[in-house]
C-alpha cells in the first residue's frame, strides 16, 4: 500500500490508486472535468494538475498512480495558476452563454428565460417565485418598465423580441389576483434592525429582501402613502394606483414597520443610532441637497457610495472589468470630499448605505428596484459580520452577436418547431400587444387575469390572456445554457476565478445538432474530453461518436456527418450524464433545475 | 456525379485484411486508387470489416495524408519545411496561388488542373525552396520562376522517372567505376535520368566501367552527384550533372586518356562559385576533387559511423554490404555474444537515443529484456517529422541493411521475434529500399525462422505513417500501428512495459539502430572514446538553411556549432533569392535570364537545432559543443538533428512563429494546454507580426509557454514552447521591435515597405515582373512603388539588377 503526502499530509491508498483517489481520501478537492469512474482516463482537460516532488513539471492527478514516497503539491498558488490557465484556455475556445443576453440587459438581472419557460408550461406560481427572487415590484414594472431586455432579446433579430415585460406583468397580475399571493420564505429573525429612509422603489425592494434575510425593517417616508416616485412621476396612466397598492401590500405582508409621514434628514442620523444597526438612505433625488447641506460627499448625481456595496464613506471606488475595486478619481465627484467626513461616518455606530435615485439622481424604476435588492445583500453581509462584497458578478461565458444563420440554428431546437413558434409571433410584437383594438377578445376568454386595465384608446398595454401568454413565452429561444446547474466547467471556473475573456480569440461558428428527440449537442461547448465517445462505443452503438480532425480543430461528432440522433440510439442518457459541460444536454432541462435553488449568480439564497 | 465504383474497395479489403489495425493501410490504398477517400468507400469498408464508422472517420480525419474531396489532375506540393521557410516558401505559395488564380481559402484552380497542398519538408532541404508537382521535384524555386515551373511541368514533367537497375557490369575488364547518387536529393535533381543516360552511353561506347548506384553522399547541395573512380583509385566528383552531360563526362574520362586532369583543372575555376548552392548553371559540368580544399573542409571534421562508407555502397546490394563487414556484428552476437553481452556493450558504449530525448539505450534495452511476457516487439522509429531534418531518410535509403542489422541485434538482446519499421509516408523511396532490403535478407536467411543458421527467429514488417508529426512520439506511434488515431497517452507505463498491443516494446530511432553494428564491431570503448563524457559517439545532422554547403553530416559529439557552420558548412551563404532562376526538372534546360546584382554579405546570426522541439543557439554562443547537456543548457536540444543556419535576414520572431505554427498544426488535440495553449500563443504571434501587438503580449506569451511546457501530456506539447522561449531569451529586442511596429530583418509583411532608391536606372524590370502591377513602367526614370497595391511579394527586389529596391 503506497504511502504518500499531499500538501504535507500523509495518506495511504491501495495499490493502483491514483493521486486523485488519495486526495479525495484526505478531503482535498482537486477539480476534474474529463475524469469519470469506469472510463479510461482521457487526460484531456488538465484541470486536475498537481506537482510531484517539486518538479517543474505537473501531472494529471486523475491518471497518475500514487507511488510510495511521493510528495504531492495540490493547493499551492503555482498549481492553481496552471489549473486556472487550463480553465481559461478551455473558456477561450468555448462558445456558449451560461446566462442569456436578456439576463444582462435587465438591470435587475432577472432570470428571464426560466420565468418564460415556467409561463410556457403554465406554472404561474413558479414564474412569480422566479421573478420575485430579483424583482420586488413586478406588477409595477410590468407596466412602467421600458424593457431594455427586449431590446437585446435574441428573438428580436428574427421576428421580434419575446414580450418579456408583459409576460412578467401577466405572472404578477395572476399572482395578485389569486387567493393567496406568493410570499417568500424568510430566514429566522436575526435580531438586527435596519432603518430605511424612503418608501420608493429602492426602499421597498430593500425592505422586501432584508426581511427575507431575517432582519427587522422600519420604513420611514415623509409622505402618508408609500411608493415615492411611483406616485409622483407621470406614469399614473399606465400604473393604476390599485396595482401599486396591491403590490406594496405583498411587500408589507412580510412584517415591515412603516413610519409614514415622518421626515428624517441626513443631519439627524445620530438620532437613529440607538435603535438601528444599519441605515439605508433611499429617499430619492432630494438626498443630494441634504448631503451638501450636511457636508457629505456627493457625486454629480447624488450621494457618493461605493458602487459595489452602496456603502457611504467606505472605500469609494469603481469596479474595474475584472471586478476589483480601483479608487475613484476625485475629479469625478463634483464636490471635493470633505476630510472630516471619513471620521464622522466612522464614528457612527452603524454603517450608512444609500441606493436608488439618492445616488443616481434620475434612473429607471427598474434600476432602483435592482438597487434595493443589491443593497439589501450588502447590508445583510454587514449585519451578519461577513465581508461586505456586494452583489456578485455572475460568471458567464458569452457568445455575443449571432449571425442570422446561427439564430436559425438556435431557433430550430425543439420542443416547438421554428415555424410553430413563428406563428405564435403573430400576436407577439410588443407594439401590437399595446395597441390591441378592443378588450373583447380578452374578456371573452375565461382565464383573463383580473388585473385592472386601462382603456384601449390610450394605446396602453393590455396584457395577455393566460393562453396567449403561454404561447408567447414559448417563443423564447432558451439562450441560457442548459448546463447552468450541472456544468463542471462553470463550477470550477467560478471557484478558480478563471476569466473567460482572458485570451482574445476568434470565436467559432455556433452550431447545434437538435435532431435527437431529447438531447441536443452543441459542439461549441464541447471540451473534447471524449467521454461520450467511450461510452457510446462501450454501449455498442452501431454508429457512435468520434473525434473528427486533429489538433485545435478537433471536434466530436457523429461519423460521416450523420446526426447525434443516429449516433446515440441507446447511449444518449449515459452520455448526457457523463458530459462535464452542457455540450450534450437534455432539450428540456427543467427537471435538473433545483427546486429551491440558489440564485444563479449568488452564493446566497 | 455518377455512382462510385466500389469494387476496388472489396479487393483492397481482401488484400489488407479485416482487422481494425488495417484501417490506415486500407485508407491509403483507397486514396491511391481514388486519389481521395470517398465517404462511400469508407462506409463500404465498415460493412466489410471489423472497423467501425467511428474508428474509420476518426482515423481518416486525423492524418493529413487523407483527402476528403476530389482533387485536381496534378498535385503541387509546396514545401513549408524549415529550410524552405527561411528561403521564402510563403512567397512561393503566394505566387502559385496567384498564378493559378486560387484564392486564400481554396486549393484547386478553376479548371481542376492543379491542387495545391502544403507539406512539411520533402527531404531535399538543400534545394530549398522546393516544390513537387506529382512526382517531379523543382528546387530553388523563386516567385518569378513559378510560371516557368508550371510550364515546364506541363511540357516535360509528366514523363515518368525510372529508377531501374542496380549494379551493372558493362564489360569484364573492370577499369573504372561510376557512382551515381540515388538519395532523394539526387533523385529530385534528376539522377535517375543521368543514370539511364550514362548506361546508354556506356552500352553504345562499350567503355569498360562499372556503374553503381550509391546512397546519399551527404553533399546534397551539389546534387545530382556522379563520382568517377579512375582505375588508379583516384576519384572525381561531378556535381549538378544533367542527363545531357552524361555522354561527355563518360567519354572524356574513359576514352581519351589524360582528360581527367584537364577536366579537373577546368572545374576548379568553378569551384568557388559552385559551392554556393544557389548558383546553378546546368550548361557547365562541375568536377569536384575530394582533395580540393572546400571538399576536404566539408568532409574534414566528420566521422562516419552511422553513415559508414557513405557514397560508396549500393544501398540494396546485400553482397556489397556483406563485403564491408555487414552482419558481422549480428553473427558475432548470435555466435558468441548473447543478450547480456549485447546489452552490456550498448550500456558501456554510452549510446543514447538519437530520436531526440537521448535516453540511454542500454537501459531501455535492459528494461524490455526484463519485462515479463513471451511476445515482445522491436520498432524502428522512422517517422522523422521535424520539418528541417532528413537524416533518417538518408540512412534508411542509403544504409537499409545497417538499420536492419541493428534492429535484429536489438531483437536478440530483448527477446523479441517481431519487428516493425514505422516510416513516414512522405518517404516512398525509403519504404521501397527497406522493402527490397528485407526481401534480400529473408532470401539469404538473415531474417526468418533461423537467422544465420541459429535457432533465433525474427521477422520485420514495414508500416507507413500517414502524415502526422505527432506519430513520432512513441505512444502515438503505437496507437497508429494499432490502427487508431495517433494520439499519445500519458506515460508511465512506458512502451518497455506496455507497448504494441500491450506487450513490452522496444522503440528506437533509425540512427540509434544504425550505430549498433559499429559499436559491436569496434567495441564499446572505441565508441565511448568519441564525443564527450555524457554524450558519446557521433551524431548525424541535416545541415540546411543559410549555409554554403548544406547536406547530411556526421560529426563526433563535442564538435562546436561554429565548426559545423564554418568548417563544414563553409559559413553563411552568399545572398539568396537573387541569382539566376534554375529549374531542375527532368530534361529541362530552362534557365532564368536575370543578371546578378550586388547584395550585402550576410552575417551568421544563429542556428536552430532540434526543429520544432528545439531552440536557437545565437552566434555569440556558437562555441557551444554538440552534447545533450550543453545544448539543453543554452535552451536548445539535440533533438532529431535538424540544424538550420540563420542569418541576419531571418526574423527570429518569424522563426519562432513558424515552429509554433508547425507544432500547433500537429498537436493531436488531446490535452487542453497543447491544443488551445499553443493556439493562443500563435494568436499572440500573429498579432505581433501583424503590428497589433500589445505590451502585455510578451509576458502572456512567456507565461503560456511556461505553462504549456510544464503541463502538456506528451513531448510535443512539452517541447513546443522551446523555440519561443529560446528566441525570447536571446532575441527579446526583436520582439520588442515588432511591438514598436518594426521588423528588423524585414520579413514580416505587415511591418515592411518596399522602396526604390536613387540607384534605380529605370530598366523597367521590376515593373515588368511585379505581379500586383504596383510599379508603373517608366523607362529611364526612377521607378516608384504604389504601397496600396504592393503585396510585398519580394519579386521586384529580386529582379532589380541595381539592388535599387530596399525593404524598410
Ligand atoms: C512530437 C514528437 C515527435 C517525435 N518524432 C520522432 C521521430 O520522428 N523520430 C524518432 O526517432 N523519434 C521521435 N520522437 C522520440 C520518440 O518518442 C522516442 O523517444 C524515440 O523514438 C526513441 O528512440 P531513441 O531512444 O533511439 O531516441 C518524437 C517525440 C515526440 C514527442
Ligand atoms: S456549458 Fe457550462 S460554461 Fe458553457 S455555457 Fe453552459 S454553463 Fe456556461
Ligand atoms: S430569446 Fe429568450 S433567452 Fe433569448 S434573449 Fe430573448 S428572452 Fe432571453
Ligand atoms: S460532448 Fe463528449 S467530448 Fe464533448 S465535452 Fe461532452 S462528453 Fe466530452
Ligand atoms: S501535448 Fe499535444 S500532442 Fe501531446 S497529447 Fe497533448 S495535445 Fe496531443
Ligand atoms: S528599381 Fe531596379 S528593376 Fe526597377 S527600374 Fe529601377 S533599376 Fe530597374
Ligand atoms: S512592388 Fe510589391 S507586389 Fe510588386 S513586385 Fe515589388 S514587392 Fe511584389
Ligand atoms: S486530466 Fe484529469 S480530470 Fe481531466
Ligand atoms: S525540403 Fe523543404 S524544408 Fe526540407
Ligand atoms: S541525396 Fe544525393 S548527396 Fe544527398
Amino acid at each position: 500500500m503506497p504511502k504518500l503526502t499531499i500538501d504535507q499530509r500523509d495518506v495511504e491508498v491501495p495499490e493502483g490508486a491514483t493521486i486523485l483517489d488519495a486526495a479525495r481520501k484526505l478531503g482535498i478537492e482537486i477539480p476534474t472535468l474529463c475524469h469519470r469512474d469506469g472510463c479510461e482516463p482521457p487526460t484531456s482537460c488538465l484541470v486536475c494538475m498537481v506537482r510531484v516532488g517539486g518538479d517543474h513539471r505537473l501531472v494529471p492527478s486523475c491518471a497518475t498512480a500514487a507511488v510510495d514516497g511521493m510528495e504531492v503539491e495540490s493547493e499551492s498558488e503555482a498549481v492553481h495558476q496552471v489549473r486556472r490557465t487550463a480553465l481559461e484556455l478551455l473558456l477561450s475556445d468555448h462558445l456558449g452563454d451560461c446566462l442569456a443576453p436578456c439576463y444582462f440587459a435587465c438591470p435587475a438581472e432577472m432570470d428571464i428565460p426560466t420565468m418564460l419557460r415556467q409561463i410556457a408550461a403554465g406554472e404561474m406560481r413558479g414564474a412569480i417565485a422566479t421573478i420575485k427572487r430579483d424583482i420586488a415590484l413586478p406588477a409595477v414594472l410590468g407596466r412602467v418598465c421600458p424593457a431594455p431586455c427586449e431590446k437585446i432579446c435574441r428573438r428580436g433579430h428574427l421576428d421580434g423580441p419575446v414580450s418579456i415585460c408583459l409576460l412578467k406583468r401577466l405572472a404578477a397580475d395572476v399572482d395578485l389576483a389569486s387567493a393567496e399571493p406568493y410570499v417568500p420564505t424568510c430566514l429566522p429573525e436575526s435580531g438586527k434592525r435596519a432603518a430605511i429612509i424612503g418608501g420608493g422603489p429602492s426602499g421597498l425592494a430593500a425592505a422586501y429582501y432584508l426581511r427575507q434575510y431575517g432582519h427587522a425593517c422600519t420604513l420611514f417616508d415623509e409622505n402618508r402613502q408609500l411608493g415615492g416616485r411611483l406616485r409622483s412621476e407621470p406614469q399614473q396612466d399606465s400604473l393604476p394606483a390599485a396595482v401599486l397598492d396591491a403590490e406594496i401590500a405583498t411587500i408589507l405582508r412580510l412584517g415591515i414597520e412603516v413610519r409614514a409621514g415622518v421626515r428624517i434628514e441626513l443631519g439627524q442620523l445620530a438620532e437613529l443610532q440607538d435603535r438601528f444597526d444599519a441605515v439605508l438612505w433611499a429617499c430619492g433625488r432630494t438626498a443630494k441637497e441634504q448631503a451638501i447641506a450636511a457636508g457629505l460627499p456627493v457625486s454629480q448625481r447624488g450621494l457618493q457610495v461605493d458602487p459595489r456595496t452602496y456603502r457611504m464613506g467606505a472605500t469609494v471606488g469603481v469596479a474595474s472589468r475584472s471586478g476589483t475595486l480601483v479608487p475613484d478619481m476625485p475629479s469625478r465627484s463634483g464636490t471635493p470630499v470633505p476630510d472630516r467626513l471619513g471620521a464622522e461616518l466612522e464614528a457612527l455606530p452603524f454603517a450608512l448605505f444609500a441606493a436608488g435615485n439618492a445616488i443616481r439622481g434620475k434612473s429607471l424604476v427598474v434600476r432602483s428596484v435592482a438597487d434595493g435588492k443589491e443593497v439589501a445583500l450588502a447590508i445583510h453581509q454587514y449585519l451578519s459580520g461577513q465581508p461586505i462584497t456586494g452583489w456578485p458578478r455572475p460568471f458567464s461565458t458569452k457568445i455575443g452577436r449571432m449571425t442570422h444563420g446561427e439564430l436559425l440554428q438556435l431557433a430550430a431546437i425543439g420542443p416547438l418547431s421554428y415555424q410553430e413558434r413563428a406563428d405564435a409571433s403573430s400576436l407577439s410584437l410588443r407594439e401590437r400587444a399595446r395597441v390591441r383594438e378592443s378588450d373583447e377578445d380578452i374578456s371573452s376568454s375565461s382565464d383573463t387575469p383580473h388585473a385592472p386595465r386601462p382603456t384601449p384608446q390610450t394605446g396602453i398595454a393590455l396584457g395577455f390572456s393566460l393562453a396567449e401568454g403561454r404561447q408567447q413565452a414559448a417563443r423564447c429561444l432558451h439562450c441560457d445554457c442548459r448546463g447552468l446547474w450541472t456544468c463542471k466547467l462553470r463550477e470550477h471556473a467560478i471557484k478558480y476565478h478563471a476569466n473567460p475573456r482572458r485570451y482574445e480569440a476568434r470565436r467559432r461558428v455556433f452550431q447545434v445538432d437538435a435532431r435527437h428527440a431529447e438531447v441536443i449537442y452543441e459542439p461549441g461547448k464541447c471540451i473534447d474530453c471524449g467521454l461520450c465517445i467511450q461510452i457510446a462505443a462501450a454501449a455498442g452503438e452501431p454508429l457512435g461518436l468520434t473525434f473528427v480532425g486533429r489538433g485545435f480543430d478537433v471536434r466530436v461528432s457523429a461519423p460521416f456527418d450523420r446526426s447525434v440522433a443516429e449516433a446515440l440510439s441507446r447511449a444518449a442518457t449515459a452520455c448526457v450524464a457523463a458530459c462535464p459541460t452542457a455540450a450534450l444536454a437534455y432539450k428540456d432541462c427543467s427537471a435538473l433545475v433545483p427546486r429551491f435553488r440558489k440564485h444563479p449568480c449568488a452564493s446566497t439564497d | 456525379m455518377s455512382e462510385l465504383d466500389l469494387r476496388p474497395v472489396d479487393a483492397i479489403v481482401q488484400r489488407l485484411g479485416r482487422g481494425s489495425d488495417a484501417a490506415i493501410p486500407i485508407l491509403q490504398a483507397i486514396q491511391s486508387h481514388y486519389r481521395y477517400v470517398p465517404r462511400e468507400a469508407m462506409e463500404r469498408v465498415c460493412a466489410l470489416t471489423e472497423i467501425t464508422p467511428a474508428t474509420i472517420s476518426g482515423v481518416a480525419t486525423f492524418y493529413t495524408q487523407f483527402r476528403h474531396r476530389p482533387v485536381g489532375q496534378h498535385i503541387i506540393h509546396i514545401c513549408h519545411g524549415t529550410a524552405c521557410h527561411v528561403k521564402g516558401s510563403e512567397l512561393i505559395q503566394d505566387a502559385f496561388q496567384r498564378r493559378l488564380g486560387i484564392g486564400p481559402e481554396g486549393d484547386t484552380d478553376a479548371e481542376g488542373r492543379f491542387t495545391i497542398e502544403k507539406v512539411a519538408c520533402l527531404g531535399c532541404c538543400t534545394l530549398a525552396p522546393v516544390v513537387q508537382i506529382d512526382g517531379t521535384t523543382y528546387g530553388h524555386v523563386t516567385p518569378t520562376s513559378v510560371a516557368n515551373v508550371l510550364d515546364d511541368f506541363l511540357h516535360h514533367g509528366q514523363e515518368p522517372r525510372t529508377l531501374s537497375g542496380g549494379t551493372r557490369k558493362i564489360s569484364d575488364g573492370e577499369l573504372g567505376e561510376i557512382r551515381i547518387g540515388l538519395g532523394s536529393c539526387c533523385v529530385a535533381q534528376g539522377s535517375g535520368k543521368v543514370h539511364q543516360a550514362i548506361q546508354q552511353v556506356l552500352q553504345e561506347s562499350g567503355a569498360p566501367v562499372v556503374v553503381k548506384r550509391v546512397g546519399c553522399v551527404g553533399m546534397c547541395h551539389q546534387t545530382p552527384l556522379v563520382e568517377l573512380i579512375a582505375p588508379t583509385g583516384s576519384s572525381t566528383l561531378f556535381s549538378k550533372v544533367q542527363a545531357d552531360d552524361a555522354a561527355e563526362i563518360v567519354l572524356r574520362h574513359f576514352k581519351p586518356k589524360g582528360v581527367l586532369r584537364r577536366a579537373r583543372y577546368a572545374a576548379s575555376r568553378w569551384l568557388d562559385r559552385l559551392w554556393s548552392d544557389e548558383i546553378a548553371d546546368p550548361s557547365i559540368r562541375h568536377g569536384i576533387d575530394t582533395r580540393d580544399p572546400p571538399v576536404c573542409a566539408f568532409l574534414g571534421p566528420q566521422r562516419h559511423l552511422a553513415t559508414e562508407h557513405c557514397g560508396a555502397l549500393d544501398p540494396t546490394d546485400l553482397d556489397e554490404y556483406l563485403r564491408h563487414e555487414g552482419f558481422a556484428a549480428l553473427r558475432r552476437s548470435i555466435e558468441r555474444g548473447g543478450p547480456d553481452w549485447i546489452i552490456e556493450q550498448i550500456r558501456a558504449s554510452g549510446l543514447r537515443g538519437r530520436g531526440g530525448a537521448g535516453f540511454p539505450s542500454g537501459l531501455k534495452w535492459a528494461k524490455v529484456r526484463a519485462a515479463d511476457g513471451e511476445e515482445k516487439y522491436v520498432i524502428c522509429n522512422g517517422d522523422e517529422g521535424d520539418p528541417g531534418a532528413f537524416m533518417d531518410r538518408m540512412i534508411l535509403e542509403s544504409f537499409p541493411y545497417r538499420v536492419i542489422e541493428g534492429m535484429t541485434i536489438a531483437a536478440l538482446a530483448v527477446g523479441a521475434h517481431e519487428g516493425l519499421f514505422y516510416i513516414r509516408a512522405e518517404y516512398p523511396l525509403a519504404v521501397k529500399r527497406i522493402g527490397e532490403a528485407l526481401e534480400q535478407c529473408r532470401r539469404r536467411g538473415i531474417l526468418g525462422e533461423q537467422i544465420l543458421g541459429s535457432d533465433f527467429g525474427f521477422e520485420i514488417a514495414v508500416k507507413e505513417g500517414a502524415g502526422a508529426f505527432v506519430c513520432g512520439e512513441e505512444t502515438a506511434m503505437l496507437a497508429s500501428l494499432e490502427g487508431r488515431r495517433g494520439m499519445p497517452r500519458l506515460r508511465p507505463p512506458y512502451p518497455a512495459e506496455s507497448g504494441l498491443w500491450g506487450k513490452p516494446t522496444l522503440i528506437n530511432n533509425v540512427e540509434t539502430y544504425a550505430l549498433v553494428p559499429w559499436i559491436l564491431r569496434h567495441g564499446a570503448a572505441e565508441f565511448a572514446r568519441l564525443g564527450t563524457p555524457t554524450s558519446s559517439g557521433t551524431k548525424v545532422f541535416a545541415l540546411a538553411g543559410k549555409v554554403r554547403r548544406g547536406g547530411l553530416i556526421e560529426v563526433p559529439m563535442g564538435v562546436t556549432v561554429r565548426q559545423i557552420v564554418e568548417e563544414i558548412g563553409g559559413g553563411v551563404s552568399s545572398p539568396s533569392r537573387l541569382e539566376t532562376v534554375p529549374i531542375f526538372a527532368a530534361g529541362s534546360r530552362e534557365n532564368g535570364t536575370v543578371p546578378f546584382s550586388p547584395q550585402p554579405q550576410r552575417r551568421f546570426k544563429a542556428v536552430q537545432i532540434g526543429g520544432p522541439s528545439g531552440g536557437c543557439v545565437p552566434a555569440e554562443l556558437a562555441d557551444t559543443p554538440i552534447d545533450f547537456e550543453a545544448l539543453a543548457q543554452v535552451g536548445a536540444i539535440m533533438g532529431s538533428g535538424g540544424l538550420v543556419v540563420l542569418d541576419d535576414a531571418d526574423c527570429m520572431v518569424d522563426i519562432a512563429r513558424y515552429f509554433l505554427r508547425f507544432t500547433q498544426d500537429h498537436s493531436c488535440g488531446k490535452c487542453t494546454l497543447c491544443r488551445i495553449g499553443t493556439r493562443r500563443m500563435l494568436d499572440i504571434f500573429d498579432r505581433i507580426c501583424e503590428g497589433h501587438g500589445k505590451p502585455r503580449d510578451l509576458d502572456d506569451l512567456e507565461m503560456l509557454a511556461q505553462t504549456v511546457r510544464a503541463g502538456s501530456i506528451c513531448g510535443l506539447g512539452r517541447t513546443a514552447p522551446n523555440p519561443v522561449l529560446s528566441t525570447l531569451k536571446y532575441f527579446r529586442h526583436e520582439y520588442e521591435a515588432h511591438l514598436a511596429g518594426r521588423c528588423p530583418a524585414g520579413r514580416c509583411k505587415a511591418l515592411i515597405h518596399y522602396r526604390v532608391t536613387d540607384d534605380c536606372i529605370g530598366c523597367t524590370l521590376c515593373a515588368q515582373h511585379c505581379p500586383a502591377e504596383a510599379i508603373a513602367l517608366t523607362p529611364y526614370v526612377k521607378h516608384a512603388i504604389d504601397q496600396e497595391k504592393c503585396t510585398r511579394c519580394d519579386t521586384c527586389r529580386q529582379v532589380c539588377p541595381q539592388g535599387a529596391i530596399v525593404i524598410e
